[in-house]
């Protein structure tokens, strides 16, 4: 039995992950880790529109029935639990991130929300990009340094002890790629106004 | 290699002997500093069969990679033992000069073993390690023996005991550059038993660092984040960490008259704003430090460093007592005479409920200010009603048969958050391997002060994850070492980005964070080996079975059994809380 607060958690997440245009209705998926279990969301469970049995509760370190029913992306998230301090893993379809994944090797942010809290956002490629162990293990490499990183033309996994707090750096990339996109559109010189911004893609 | 001496320095006080030799490298990697690095060595050097107070105990001082390198808040050092309070692996840290001085004398590590004939104080100048007559120190109270061996903050730094250290109680502190404490568990009767007065160190080295320009941007990225954090620029400056009383007060979860209530009608009275208004003279900080927490508070008879949340509660709500000048000088005292602020004001508020009840004959009372100077006085000295004090609160309601009445886990008295408003930091004080301890990975960040989110306090479900994730970290911090409050405006990425760019060895954030499981588990196995079982991971009754009965933590007892089950699989332990071998060799310590 999933307590409550677990549930309502999932579904605020869920619910403004899809009204923010991070997610198509479908997209996505969310996960906590309970000590030696992972709750994550049921496999084709729509993450705007939760209901209590779309959380499905399972075992990290190998399958049980729970497998059956749970998200496509379940090894990746159990790969990423068990090779990182991370409690909660957001994994979202942030659109303009994504369309600088397809021609950068790294999210380097230049506004100062994101310069603050994420310095640099790896892009990961792999092909097969839906759940593979090649995936969930390139993906659980490069959380060991980063909060969140992005699956080139796929979408972002970000890590924290909370929902809450994997959330926060999922938007936040999102946001700092739209202020970039139109700083592009602007096509203005840039004026640098941080310190050391040199270093940033050595964080 | 850049972060490490690399050199042990091993002082046999029964001979007067010292030697050194070259650290371990591969420990250092797997185990930092510190205290991961203490744990690591005591498991070797002491067992079972050592008593805490005997010469065969040793104290191993430890500083850590980061140390001395000019990190904020880069100034802490440890002592490992096994505790004379809990018989438990026992590690204490402290602030101040001392540890960024022991730096630079070129020593990671200092093992102090054996028992002098006579008092003893030892002067370390980098290689020339002198031992002195202490006969006269003997008997001195700590701010006394610290002027005289010549402190001067960074240059000349001591580090000493006080009466209570020499006579044995079992709650005595080290102290270090006068009013900086390796207070918890006892090590100051450890040092005591030992015929050791005081250690003064003198260092010239400078710490080597494996990638300045990677440091420096860390080291200014890290300013950025500590001066855009509230808690680590306004509140922790302006009030001291006593800004925790209003708050803790709120919600509900501030021990009250030996755990009796949840909430003190007095806070407002002790709390970091009345501190701030009415007793500060000025804000002081540790060595490196851009918080600046230290209290220097001025009363009619005293002026001295403090008090922090934990001593304001321990002599105030914990004892009913609104009278802050009365807690100031109750500080103040204890830190002269060397004694831990939180056992000694648990303790005394354990024998003022012993007493109220008829348990105990003495004239101890919730509330009585006028006691709390001559009742610390006695326990420093073992005179009077301190004679049963001296010991600790577990000794105490033991000795009038109502154990019960201790508010400690596995014999160390818990600090001031409530556990019934405060699942999590239930099983924190219950699973915590030095005993009741609010250092051992505080949870009053997610459930109370929402870092680095907010996460409901009553949740039981799911809790356990994140009371291991902050043991684990916290054993890290504890291992590098820095201070824990950096951890407010800075997570824990950057420890592990700094400690790759001091050392040269690459350690990603879970590497970091498996440090500190390393260490955490080591510790569970020495206590495992000292005896202790699953029925030590536990709290006093009243936590489990008396809910408050009014407040906002009204209704709540702590639901330690389903969090322990939880905790115990999370930690991948067996149900009796003993380490799998194949979690141990994961980590490193397979055959222990």
């Amino acid at each position: 039995m999933i307590d409550q607060r677990i549930y309502e958690m999932f579904c605020e997440i869920g619910r403004d992950l899809y009204e923010g245009n991070m997610i198509s209705s479908h997209g996505g998926n969310l996960s906590v880790r309970l000590g030696d279990r992972v709750v994550i969301k049921r496999r084709g469970a729509q993450l705007g529109r939760l209901k209590p049995h779309d959380l499905i509760e399972t075992r990290l370190d190998k399958n049980d029935s729970g497998v059956a029913l749970a998200s496509t992306e379940l090894l990746v998230h159990r790969t990423v639990y068990l090779n990182t301090p991370a409690l909660a893993i957001c994994h979202c379809h942030p659109r303009t991130a994504i369309a600088f994944s397809l021609s950068r090797d790294e999210l380097v942010p230049i506004d100062n929300e994101a310069s603050y809290l994420l310095k640099k956002v790896p892009v990961v490629t792999e092909e097969f990009a839906s759940g593979t162990p090649q995936m969930a293990h390139k993906v659980a490499e490069a959380l060991k340094n980063y909060k969140i990183i992005m699956l080139r033309g796929h979408g972002s996994f970000a890590t924290g002890q909370t929902l809450d707090e994997a959330f926060h750096w999922s938007s936040t990339l999102e946001e700092s790629c739209q202020i970039e996109l139109a700083v592009k559109q602007i096509n203005e010189p840039f004026i640098e106004y941080r310190k050391m911004s040199e270093s940033y893609n050595k964080f | 290699m850049a972060g490490w001496s690399e050199k042990i320095l091993d002082i046999d006080l029964s001979k007067k002997t010292y030697k050194t030799y070259p650290l371990d490298m591969e420990m250092a990697r797997l185990f930092i500093g510190g205290r991961g690095l203490g744990a690591r060595l005591l498991w070797e050097m002491v067992g079972p069969e050592v008593d805490p107070l005997s010469p065969e105990n040793v104290l191993i001082f430890t500083n850590g990679p980061l140390t001395g390198t000019g990190y904020q808040t880069s100034n802490r050092f440890s002592v490992s033992t096994k505790s004379p309070l809990t018989g438990t692996v026992l590690d204490a840290n402290s602030g101040g000069f001392w540890g960024m001085q022991f730096k630079k004398a070129g020593y990671d590590v200092m093992i102090v073993r054996g028992k002098a004939e006579r008092p003893v104080w030892i002067e370390i100048k980098n290689d020339e390690i002198t031992f002195h007559d202490a006969s006269e120190l003997w008997g001195m109270r700590v701010f006394a023996v610290t002027q005289k061996l010549g402190q001067n903050n960074n240059k000349r730094n001591v580090l000493c005991i006080g009466p209570a250290g020499e006579n044995l109680s079992r709650i005595a502190s080290i102290m270090n550059d006068r009013e900086r404490a390796l207070a918890r568990g006892g090590p100051g009767a450890v040092m005591g038993s030992k015929n050791l007065k005081a250690i003064v160190v003198e260092g010239k080295e400078r710490p080597a660092i494996n990638d300045p320009e990677r440091f420096k941007f860390l080291l200014y990225e890290t300013r950025k984040l500590l001066a855009a954090s509230p808690l680590t620029s306004q509140a922790l400056p302006e009030f001291g960490t006593v800004v925790l009383m209003n708050i803790m007060n709120n919600i509900g979860a501030l021990a009250t008259r030996n755990h009796q209530q949840t909430q003190f009608e007095g806070a407002e009275a002790i709390s970091g704003e009345e501190l701030t208004e009415k007793y500060l003279v000025k804000n002081a900080s540790c060595w490196a430090c851009p918080i600046g927490c230290t209290r220097i508070s001025k009363t009619e008879k005293v002026e001295g460093e403090g008090p922090e949340f934990e001593s304001t509660w321990a002599f105030g709500a914990q004892c009913g007592i609104d009278d802050l000048p009365a807690i100031i000088e109750a500080n103040t005292l204890c830190n002269d005479l060397g004694l831990d602020t939180i056992s000694a004001g648990s303790t005394i508020a354990c024998a003022m409920e012993l007493s109220e009840k008829g348990y105990m004959d003495s004239d101890l009372r919730f509330g009585r200010a006028d006691q709390l100077a001559p009742t610390i006085e006695a326990m420093a000295y073992r005179k009077d009603v301190g004679a049963d004090l001296a010991d600790g609160s577990l000794r105490l309601a033991t000795k009038y048969g109502h154990t019960e009445l201790s508010m400690s886990a596995k014999g160390m008295e818990m600090p001031a958050y409530d556990p019934r408003g405060m699942q999590g930091q239930g099983l924190l004080y219950a699973t915590s391997n030095r005993g009741g301890c609010h250092m051992r990975g505080n949870m009053v960040g997610p459930e109370v002060l929402g870092l680095p989110k907010m996460i409901d306090r009553f949740q039981v479900q799911g809790k356990s994850s994140f009371v291991i994730l902050h043991q684990n970290v916290s054993a890290a911090i504890d291992s590098l070492v820095v201070c824990k409050f950096t951890n407010m405006g800075v997570s824990d990425e950057y420890f592990a980005r700094v400690l790759s760019s001091v050392t040269g060895i690459q350690y990603d954030t879970g590497e970091l964070t498996r440090v500190g499981e390393r260490v955490w588990n080591l510790e569970r196995m020495y206590n495992l080996r000292e005896g202790f079982t699953r029925k030590d991971d536990t709290l006093p009754p009243r936590l489990l079975n008396d809910a408050p009965t009014d407040g906002p933590s009204k209704g709540w007892v702590v639901q330690l059994e389903p969090m322990l089950k939880e905790y115990y699989r999370g930690r991948g332990w067996d149900e009796n809380g003993v380490p799998k071998p194949k979690k141990l060799a994961d980590l490193g310590l397979a055959g222990l």
